[in-house]
């Protein structure tokens, strides 16, 4: 099984600006972790340094027995798929099974193999009647799916979100919350940087805030989210989700969910 | 005023009709919303009060667009982008690419339209400082944070001096400090008197601007009302639309057979 | 400075070109351009330099006076004067039309044409064109590093890197048209199809003196090339 180890990972983009200051973290097999920041935090640099698509300027990054830095992207992507946030800029198949494939035939996969991947993906993203259409025929929140599917039908250990619920409807929002929660079932990792804190309380059970290019808060909802935790958050321009401001006012302790606060009334 | 006649539209060699004998008025200060599930026609419905469908984007538009009683068919776009502004949901494709800063970013329309250079002056400042960003004014427009590239966008917009605006879900791809930063600028502006019909996914946000709101299924209205009314309706997740953060955590409680009783 | 500069470029009929740099290396210095114009135009005017000075070198038809030789060739004394002509005029040639580039922004190029009469929606798509590339740049990173992500191989043999073209070229190619069509959708909305002129915010400024250097030049142009031609120089 594969964990995600950072040490000390410094990362500067050509011309100076560093995203990265000295990241210590480690992801282990199984987990479901939202990383949330404000945009400039280095949340997408650093998911991106994962399957080596950035390697640090200095630090390690290791990836199971990999060190990222030493290690294709081509290869490490039998690990860590990673879903980009714009699908306008993924897609380039002409059907929607085509596009489905991709990822997963990149990996090696071949014959009846690769169409039950491909299958499967697209029947938990709701798009099993689209196999033939045209993804550019569907709508963008369709097409954020698809590129959802793709990295599903990868069938890897650790699967990563970039922002996956931007500009879905709540439709496309139930079905990605549903894909979260089957994955944790399966014991794969997850991973999604996400600005609906909302979404990222509901689903995940670990919370990575990053401001500045460090982590300044890691740990369940009901720490991240907990009145206490509130000027940190407010630090990095984030608000706590609603149902955690509801807790605080009814003094009913830490609620980042809505089950939470039910929980909390009940008692 | 805005006011939208039993319009149907159909995108050039589509099968099916988008917009379905609509009705709708905007009347001047108002601010309505539009929510419907994604492919619910809300951003046809933008192109169409906007006039680039069927102007720009051909198709066909039957029924009456009238702007204070005036029938626009026929009318070119030049003239009807001054009555109507169209903000779109990605800021970067909003921009003109031409502009070394802000202000001549926002300059662009009124160039466009040959008044003379204090008079486009004149405008420039007053749009940008309504949204508040008479401090960017020299910035270089691509270099800015998504949020204030959407208010240079809506500013652009209003030096044409429309007094309605449509936005298609102009939040949609801004992080939480963006929305914000455009739900206020959105707000004020409608205290100044611009019309504004927004179509959005957020309701929390429409909440706090709307005073009505239009719920959209398959291209027609499924029913419409006041924000409160319409936003805490049960029929709201059956056409696809999240309710507002209170109208949810209230739902769950009450699901749960309690009360949530919260203090002012 | 733009006009100077396509003068410099015609004047270049004659062996005095070294005069001629005169009119390249001092406005360049002024302009405080200089360490990159020798930079960029050395760089571009290096191989057809190096090949116009070996074939002449060696090979100059008529050529007498030999200098020194490399085995079977030789090179002659004529065939190194000439050379050195046709250097200077590379030299000229490819040091006006850098100067031209460094010192001209090309929105105030595209401004002042547009004031001159040229139609706004041309101007307009000069302008812009210059703007995408870095835009279309970007957009293909971005794509690149997506479909690798998938899985596909940039880092392997030289085929799998071809056959890793479609899924990058495509998206590129379709992204740069959608984003087009929402632009010009924008555009439009800001009235950019209303017939007619549009004002100008500003344009760069044209002082009398530029006008008459501006006739001088042509001027001198017309006066060497007729002297040319009389056979006088």
């Amino acid at each position: 099984m594969s964990d995600i180890r950072c040490a000390e990972l410094r990362f500067e983009y050509p011309g100076g600006v560093r995203a990265l200051d000295g990241v210590n973290m480690s992801i282990r097999a199984g987990e479901r972790v939202a990383i949330v920041g404000q945009n400039g935090s280095g949340k997408t640099t650093l998911v991106r340094h994962f399957n080596g698509l950035l390697r640090p300027t200095s630090g390690t990054v290791t990836v199971g027995d990999a060190d990222s830095s030493r290690t294709r992207v081509a290869q490490l992507a039998a690990s860590v798929a990673l879903a980009f946030q714009d699908p306008d800029k993924q897609i380039f198949a002409g059907s929607v099974e085509s596009e489905v494939a991709f990822g997963a035939r990149n990996l090696g996969r071949r014959g009846q193999d690769l169409s039950d991947a491909v299958e499967g993906a697209l029947e938990s993203v709701g798009l099993g009647g689209e196999k033939r259409t045209n993804p550019y025929d569907l709508g963008y929140s369709r097409r954020k799916l698809l590129t959802i599917a793709s990295v599903l039908a990868m069938n890897t250990p650790i699967v990563v979100l970039d922002e996956p619920t931007t500009g879905q409807d709540l439709r496309g929002v139930r079905i990605i919350e549903a894909i979260v929660k089957q994955l944790g079932n399966d014991g794969r990792t997850v991973i999604a940087v996400s600005h609906d804190l909302r979404f990222v309380a509901e689903n995940f059970e670990r919370v990575v805030v990053m401001r500045q290019g460090k982590i300044v808060t890691d740990g369940p909802p009901e720490q991240v989210f907990a009145e206490e935790s509130w000027p940190t958050l407010r630090s990095t321009n984030l608000e706590p989700p609603y149902a955690a401001t509801v807790g605080a006012r009814l003094g009913l302790g830490s609620t980042p969910t809505l089950a939470s606060v039910v929980e909390a009334l009940e008692s | 005023m805005l006011a939208l006649e039993r319009v149907s539209y159909r995108y050039p060699g589509a099968p099916r009709l988008a917009l379905r004998d609509f009705t709708l008025t905007l009347n001047d200060g108002e601010v309505v919303g539009v929510v419907g599930a994604s492919e619910s026609g809300k951003s046809t419905l933008a192109l169409v009060c906007s006039g680039l469908a069927p102007r720009s984007i051909g198709g066909s538009l039957t029924g009456r667009l009238l702007v204070d009683g005036d029938d626009m068919q026929g009318r070119p776009m030049h003239e009807m982008a001054a009555h109507i502004g169209i903000c779109f949901q990605n800021p970067t494709s909003q921009l003109s690419q031409v502009a070394a800063t802000v202000f001549e970013e926002v300059a662009f329309g009124p160039l466009n339209l040959g008044l003379d250079r204090l008079e486009v002056a004149r405008r420039t400042t007053s749009a940008l400082e309504k949204l508040g960003i008479g401090s960017l004014a020299e910035r270089d427009p691509e270099r800015l944070s998504g949020g204030q590239m959407q208010l240079v966008a809506v500013a652009g917009l209003l030096a044409m001096d429309p007094r309605h605006l449509v936005l298609d879900e102009p939040t949609a791809q801004l992080d939480p400090a963006g929305k914000r930063l455009v739900a206020d600028s959105l707000a004020s502006l409608a205290r100044s008197g611009t019309a504004l019909l927004i179509a959005e996914h957020d309701t929390d946000l429409l909440a706090g601007l709307c005073s009505r709101v239009v719920v959209l299924d398959t291209g027609a209205i499924a029913y419409e009302g006041l924000t409160p009314e319409v936003l805490a309706d049960e029929r709201l997740t059956e056409f696809g639309i999240e309710p507002p953060s209170d109208v949810a955590l209230r739902r769950e409680v009450e699901s749960a057979g309690l009360h949530l009783d919260l203090p002012a | 400075m733009v006009t100077a500069a396509a003068a410099v470029v015609l004047g270049g009929v004659f062996w005095p070109l070294v005069i001629v740099l005169g009119a390249v290396l001092i406005p360049a210095s002024i302009a405080g351009v200089l360490p990159t114009l020798l930079r960029y135009s050395i760089l571009f005017s290096l191989p057809i330099a190096i090949s116009a000075l070996l074939v002449n070198l060696f090979f100059f038809p008529g050529g007498q006076t030999i200098l020194f030789q490399i085995g079977p060739i030789s090179a002659t004394a004529e065939g190194l004067s000439f050379a050195i002509e046709i250097l200077c005029r590379i030299a000229a040639f490819s040091g006006a039309i850098t100067l031209f580039y460094l010192t001209t922004k090309p929105t105030e190029l595209v401004l002042d044409l547009e004031r001159r009469g040229v139609s706004p929606r041309l101007a307009f798509v000069a302008n812009a064109s210059v703007q995408t590339v870095p835009a279309m740049a970007e957009r293909a990173q971005q794509i690149v590093a997506a479909q690798r992500a998938r899985g596909l191989d940039t880092e392997g043999s030289v085929w799998r890197r071809f056959r890793g073209l479609v899924p990058i070229v495509g998206p590129v190619v379709l992204g740069s048209i959608t984003e087009v069509e929402e632009r010009s959708m924008a555009l439009e909305a800001r009235g950019f199809t209303r017939p007619g002129k549009r004002s100008l915010l500003w344009f760069p400024p044209d002082s009398p003196l530029q006008r008459i250097f501006r006739w001088l030049l042509v001027v001198g142009l017309g006066a060497i090339v007729a002297a040319r031609a009389a056979g006088l120089i």
